[in-house]
Parts: structure tokens; C-alpha cells; sequence
């Protein structure tokens, strides 16, 4: 058995990260607010393109998505791929599982490329929580149905008998999960308090996510991995000036209801964002055929699911399940990490994520390990910022966090005469998290 | 755990089986109850609100007790009615149980693994019985106001699945007339059998007639209060963890009196709630009695019991903070408990129990 897996592995090649690209990302019902998805998604993959020096190039696959679809979007990827400079006999797909959507397409793009069925693909996403779709209600979508089924003048009446003027208020999209119709943000609440999470430490997140994106871009970073979109050149939710002190003047926004201290503000929870990413992915063969240096390999990826309904556990604490999983596979420690990337949905989703791998009980009785999983050095975390300053437009995290990770990672290689490896680790809704290990090549 | 065939309910031997001349229909049961309640007690508000109602020509034809509120105390002794109501041919329909299951979340299961017949979810067969307990209710002889009638609890055993258009008798009575600190307590109990006799669910019903206190004839009287010590519904209240919320919209009552049939006033509007004497317009208990049972993780084939105890009304529109918490999945189900309660005012709304029978 042993033998097979492991011959298994070696007949794996080796899927590389050569080029990311995004779109700034932009406050909703801001400067994006007028793009639809289809609009970003194909100016972030028309920029990886110019980028790469792909234009017309037939790639294996495009993998992309969106959370907040419109129904028209059944085939959003494509018809971004047909309305962009790649050549239109590239195929395309849409996946979709909510917040890690970016990083589930990374890893079904390096998966097709690993075991050989395509040589070079990208993956990426896109939200707009702008330009979201507004639904009718139930009791007028019912109506409208039948209205369609009906043949007959009396049967078209009937349809329409049993409409109330409530049914033309249209239903617009919650951040509610569908079973417990508790947000997000109340959910998390929920984990801020079972781990006693501060609100000092919240804001010191935060503080640092704005800090770090700033310093990034005034180092010129994101010059190679970020395209102006409509007039914006950068993430305009950053504030470059945030303090702790500034965070700590903000009001508590969820949580409000629980006995205890409510600590999730505005500031340590991120806003709603309008945004695209795309990565390039490819075999290494294909890259050097194209002159392109890869940045870093795509190494193996988990996903962990959690029972957020009973309450059992915190609906974005399945990263902290995942995780574990993944360096166990991989023969590895949180400690040989060099970078960790922990999406920042909420301040507090990272530190409860980071206390669970430090509390001796919850490895112990939940993740079954005889030691904690261990303490993440805060110098290695986030370093260029994260979802709190940059905004998170909920398909598209996944591509910005590789692309950046990826450039990091060999930037740091080249610099130190070493390789390099990062963790990557997004929730998402539904009680679901992707964790990535990227190593530099 | 077994339960056995003689901890149903039956009807008291007692009793006679009468069958109603027409099928119950509650519309006009609540025309009849609401009319008697504006025109005979309660304020011009109810009068002015409720025109409709109080020119209904059945308000001429009221049982007397209904009529009859201006005094706060029953002067005469009470007694139940010794009738119990069997109306025969009752089925759900395919379309209304479907609507059902999703104004109260409840997600339609076959009646058995595999079977394209679709089992009846528990709480859309208490509103199938609900018009022929209804139907005792407003009898003439029955002693208590049903019109601000509480309803204080419900215990259901569901003893087997039903298919959806499958033929039910249903049989109400009631019965443990008993007095309550505040007022008096009856039971309204209703079975549905086969047509073979089975009983596949029987459900009991305790309502409360707020400021109704007499002496009650017989022997059965007792005092209640046992209804209120053995819950969680403590006070001060404790709430438990929460793992999810209802928010509940104004309509929420039209919604339901929509499927269920229970187009009491108190839960359509604000103006026909107040009219009755109550701040606003309520949720149904039933509603959220239902959509707290269909958020525990019950399986599908075993036959269990669910109790609910109401505590506060829920004041519509409401956010709802809710527990739900089951013992065990699947085969290894041992039962569940749902919480719900006003997360503001820390106030519990409902208790909900289900047990594997």
C-alpha cells in the first residue's frame, strides 16, 4: 500500500504558481460598484494575461466563481474567457464553496496539472457585493412560475390570485447561514466568546492588516500583481494609518446580544468588498517554455467541514481541523513554516484559530493529537496584510492570498538561500475551510 | 423505551361520539368566537376593529357562554362536555403539506427509506386535527371563553408516520378541567386512527382561560401548577448556548393562519391583536412550536413524542434567539430539546421536548 502511494506521489508533477493578478478591491457600493462579475473577472484574468505574455494562448482549464451569483452567471468563467485575450477554445468552469472558492479553484487547476491532464490553467474568482442579485420573493416567484405553466386565460388569473402586495418586496442576499439564520457575524461572535478572544487583540490584528498592505504597496509589491480597475489603484478599504487606539474607539457591532463583552467592530471585521483575482498555474515544463520563472509550487491542499448547526463548533473554525490534517499528510509542523496566512474574515476567526492550536484540550479531544498543534509566530503571520485592510470579495481571496503568497515565498528564497514554505488557511461559510501548503521553487 | 398502547389517549368511556352535521371549518369558528368577543366584552376597539365580525349573522347564534364575559368569575359550576367530536375522512393534501413544511422550515422526508410516499411532518397533522378540537371548543355546552383562550402547552405522540393523502378519522374531546393560579386549565385532546382503528397520533393540547375561576364539578379537579416547575423555564431565565436565530417578519402570523387554518385575530395584525388585548400581533405557539421540531434532528422513522411548553408570546416582528440541541444522531438518537427565547429581554418564549416513544 505504501509502495502504490508513494509511487502514486512520484508520478505527480509539480504544479508551479508563475503569475497572479487582481483588480483592487473596492468598498461595495463604491467605486466598483457599477462592474458586474463578469466585468472583473475578466479585467483580473485580461491582466494576468498581459502579464504573463499569454495573450491568445489555448490554456488546459479556467477555473472560476462567484458567491453572490445572478442566475444569468450559470457560466460566468467562460463567458469571462470568451470576453478575454485568451484564446477562445480555452475551456472554462464555475466552482463555488462560498469564502474558499479562490482556493478550492487553485487547487483543482494544480490537481489537473499534477496528474497530467492539462499543462497550464488558471484559477481565480470574483464577488461583487454591489452589483448583487436581487431575488424576488418566494410567494412572486411561485406566482411568475405558474403564470409560465399556465395555458389558460382562468388559470393565468389564478396564478396571479394569490399574490400579496409583501411579495413584491424583493428578497436581498443575508450573509445568514440557511440552517441556524444566525450571520456571520453573530456565528463568530459566538467563537469570540467560547475563546475569550480581546478586543485588544482583535484591533492589534487589524492594526497590523492595514499597516503590513500599506507598507506592501508603498515597497512596491503589489506593482506585478495588481492591475488598475476603474480609476482605483488600490485597495481602497486600507487605511495606512490605523492604530490600535484609532479600532478602540469603534462601536461593537455583533455580539451585541450575548451576555459579555461585545468586541467585533467594524474595524476588526471585514467590510463587504467588490473584487476579481486570477493566479497562473502551470507545469514546469510549460513555464519554461514560455520564459516564465515559477514562484512557488503548489504543494497539497485540505479541506475540513465542522458541525457549526449544533452548536458543536464555530462556523469558521474548520481551517483549525484542516490544518493539522494537511502537515500531518505532509510530514511537517506548524514550525517549519515561514509564512502563514490566516484568512482574516474577523479579527477574532484568526485568533481563535491560533488559540485552538495552542489549547493542549481542543487538539486533544478534537483533533485527537497527544500535543498541541503549537503556537504560530506572529512575525511570520500576514506579513503582507490581509482580508481586514484589503477587503475581501469572498471568491476572490483565495486567488489574491496565493498570488501574494506565492511572490513572498520566492522573494524570501532568493534572499536567504533557502526554500521556503507557506501555510495558507481560509473559512468559509457553511462550516467549511481550505488549508495550502505553497513551497517556493 | 416502549410505550404502550394504554398511555394513548382514549375517549372517556363516559362520553358520546357525536359526528359534526358539517366538516369544521375555522374561519367560521373564529367568526363566531371573535364576534361573541366584541360584542359582548371586550372594547370598542374589538368593535371597531372587528366590524365584520360583529355583524356576523353568527354572532347571533353564540353559545351562551361566550357570550356571557362581563363577570370575571364563572358563578355556576363547571363541567366539560361529555362529547367527543369524530369526523371521519380526513386527508393532507400534497400541495397544502408542501406549502406547510415550508412557511415553519420543515423539510418533507418518505414515509419510509426509499418509498416515493411522502410522510406527514408531526406539526401539519396537529393543524388538521386543530378545526375538530376547535369544533368542541366552541360548542354551545362547552363552559370557558375561547375567544383570549392560552395556549399554554402541547404534548404530541406521534406514534407512526402518515402518508400524505392518506384517509384519517380524527376524534376531540375534552377533558382535566382544572383550575391554574391564573384562571382555569382544560385539556383538548384529538387522536387520528386508520380506518383500521389504529391510533397513529394523538395530541393534547393545555389551554388556559385567563381570569376564569370557579369551582369545578366532579372529581378530577386539581390544581396545575405542576405545568409550570418541571422546565428550564426558570426565573430567572438561564439561556442556553445559542445556535441559531428566527427573524421572524410581520407577516409571520398571516403566513401561517395561511396553512394552518388559525385565523385567530391575535396573530393576523397589530390593530385585531390589540382589539383582543394584546400588545401586537403574536406568532402562533404552534408555529414555532413547529419549526422548532423541525430543526431537531428527530429521524424520520421512529415514533416519538414532542412536548412544548409556551412561555412569553412572540411579539411580532421578532428576532428569535434559539437553542437546539440533540442528543445523539441517527440511529443513535436519544432525543432533543429546543429553547427559544427574546435575546433583548432575556424572556424564554417556548420549551420544546422530543423523545424516542
Amino acid at each position: 500500500m505504501d509502495n502504490i502511494q508513494q509511487n502514486a506521489q512520484q508520478s505527480l508533477r509539480r504544479a508551479v504558481v508563475v503569475a497572479g493578478n487582481r483588480i483592487p478591491f473596492a468598498r461595495a457600493g463604491g467605486a466598483h460598484a457599477n462592474a458586474s462579475n463578469q466585468d472583473m473577472l475578466t479585467a483580473a484574468i485580461d491582466g494576468l494575461v498581459a502579464r504573463a505574455g499569454i495573450s491568445g494562448e489555448r490554456l488546459g482549464a479556467v477555473a472560476g466563481g462567484a458567491v453572490l451569483k445572478h442566475s444569468r452567471d450559470f457560466n460566468l468563467t467562460r463567458e469571462a474567457v470568451l470576453g478575454s485575450a485568451l484564446d477562445p477554445a480555452t475551456p472554462a468552469f464555475d466552482i463555488q464553496m462560498a469564502c474558499a472558492t479562490g482556493m478550492e479553484t487553485v487547487s483543482t487547476i494544480s490537481n489537473k496539472i499534477r496528474v497530467g491532464q492539462i499543462e497550464a490553467g488558471i484559477a481565480g474568482g470574483v464577488d461583487s457585493a454591489s452589483d448583487a442579485p436581487i431575488a424576488v420573493s418566494e410567494g412572486l416567484r411561485r406566482a411568475l412560475l405558474q403564470l409560465q405553466r399556465a395555458k389558460t386565460p382562468t388559470q393565468k388569473l389564478k396564478a396571479l390570485k394569490n399574490l400579496r402586495p409583501n411579495d413584491l418586496v424583493p428578497a436581498a442576499p443575508t450573509t445568514g447561514e440557511p440552517r441556524t439564520g444566525l450571520s456571520m457575524g453573530e456565528h463568530q461572535a459566538l467563537t469570540t466568546q467560547q475563546w475569550g478572544v480581546s478586543r485588544e487583540d482583535q484591533d492589534q490584528i487589524a492594526a497590523s492588516s492595514h499597516q503590513n498592505l500599506a507598507a506592501a504597496y508603498d515597497r512596491g509589491f503589489f506593482d506585478d500583481l495588481v492591475t488598475p480597475f476603474k480609476g482605483v489603484s488600490k485597495d481602497n478599504n486600507m487605511r495606512a494609518d490605523s492604530t490600535v487606539e484609532k479600532l478602540s474607539t469603534l462601536n461593537p457591532v455583533f455580539g451585541k446580544k450575548l451576555s459579555g463583552e461585545a468586541t467585533m467592530t467594524a474595524g476588526n471585521s471585514t467590510p463587504l468588498t467588490d473584487g476579481a483575482s486570477a493566479v497562473l498555474i502551470t507545469s514546469e515544463d510549460w513555464a519554461s517554455e514560455h520564459h516564465l520563472t515559477p514562484m512557488a509550487e503548489v504543494v497539497d491542499s485540505e479541506a475540513a467541514a465542522v458541525d457549526f448547526v449544533s452548536g458543536n463548533e464555530g462556523l469558521l473554525m474548520a481551517p483549525a481541523y484542516a490544518v493539522p490534517r494537511l502537515l500531518a499528510r505532509q510530514g511537517l509542523t506548524l514550525q517549519d513554516m515561514d509564512l502563514i496566512e490566516i484568512h482574516e474574515a474577523f479579527a477574532s476567526t484568526v485568533l481563535a484559530i491560533m488559540a485552538a492550536w495552542e489549547s493542549e484540550e481542543f487538539c486533544r479531544d478534537r483533533l485527537g493529537l497527544s500535543e498541541p498543534v503549537g503556537t504560530v509566530d506572529r512575525s511570520k503571520l500576514n506579513v503582507n496584510g490581509s482580508s481586514l485592510a484589503a477587503g475581501h470579495p469572498f471568491a476572490a481571496t483565495g486567488g489574491r492570498i496565493v498570488a501574494s503568497t506565492a511572490k513572498e515565498l520566492a522573494a524570501r528564497a532568493k534572499a536567504e538561500g533557502r526554500p521556503q514554505t507557506a501555510l495558507i488557511s481560509v473559512c468559509a461559510a457553511g462550516g467549511q475551510g481550505v488549508a495550502m501548503i505553497l513551497r517556493s521553487v | 423505551m416502549t410505550r404502550s398502547a394504554e398511555q394513548l389517549p382514549t375517549v372517556p368511556e363516559n362520553y358520546e361520539q357525536v359526528q359534526p352535521a358539517a366538516k369544521p371549518n375555522l374561519g367560521l369558528l373564529y367568526a363566531t368566537a371573535g364576534a361573541s368577543a366584541a360584542g359582548g366584552f371586550a372594547s370598542d376597539a374589538a368593535a371597531r376593529a372587528l366590524p365584520a365580525l360583529r355583524k356576523s349573522p353568527l354572532g347571533k347564534v353564540l353559545p351562551a357562554s361566550l357570550l356571557n364575559r362581563g363577570g370575571d368569575r364563572l358563578r355556576a359550576a363547571l363541567e366539560v362536555p361529555k362529547i367527543a367530536h369524530v369526523v371521519e375522512g380526513l386527508t393532507v393534501d400534497a400541495e397544502w403539506h408542501e406549502k406547510f413544511c415550508r412557511v415553519v422550515h420543515a423539510t418533507p422526508r418518505p414515509l419510509v427509506p426509499g418509498s416515493s410516499e411522502t410522510a406527514v411532518f408531526s406539526g401539519a397533522l396537529h393543524s388538521l386535527a386543530f378545526p375538530v378540537a376547535m369544533s368542541v371548543l366552541t360548542r354551545q355546552d362547552f363552559p370557558l371563553p375561547v375567544m383570549g383562550m392560552v395556549h399554554l402547552t402541547n404534548s404530541v405522540q406521534h406514534v407512526m408516520n402518515v402518508a400524505v393523502g392518506e384517509e384519517l378519522t380524527a376524534t376531540a374531546w375534552t377533558e382535566n378541567l382544572r383550575t391554574h393560579r391564573a384562571g382555569t386549565v382544560v385539556d383538548a385532546v384529538v387522536t387520528l386512527t386508520r380506518n383500521d382503528g389504529t391510533v397513529v397520533w394523538a395530541g393534547r393540547s393545555g389551554y388556559l382561560a385567563k381570569g376564569q375561576t370557579a369551582a369545578i364539578a366532579g372529581e378530577g379537579a386539581r390544581t396545575s401548577e405542576e405545568e409550570w416547575t418541571d422546565s428550564s423555564l426558570t426565573v430567572p431565565f438561564n439561556a442556553p448556548q445559542q445556535t441559531a436565530q428566527w427573524s421572524l417578519k410581520a407577516d409571520t402570523g398571516r403566513e401561517y393562519a395561511g396553512v394552518s387554518g388559525d385565523y385567530n385575530p391575535i396573530h393576523l395584525s397589530g390593530p385585531s391583536a390589540k382589539a383582543l388585548g394584546m400588545k401586537g400581533a403574536i406568532a402562533h405557539g404552534m408555529y414555532t412550536a413547529s419549526r422548532a421540531l423541525a430543526a431537531t434532528g428527530v429521524p424520520s422513522e421512529v415514533p416519538f413524542s414532542w412536548s412544548v411548553e409556551f412561555a412569553a408570546p412572540v411579539l411580532l416582528p421578532a428576532t428569535v434567539a434559539v437553542s437546539v440541541h440533540d442528543d445523539g444522531r441517527r440511529e443513535h438518537w436519544n432525543g432533543s430539546r429546543v429553547i427559544a427565547w427574546n435575546p433583548k429581554r432575556n424572556k424564554p418564549h417556548l420549551e420544546l421536548v422530543v423523545k424516542p416513544l
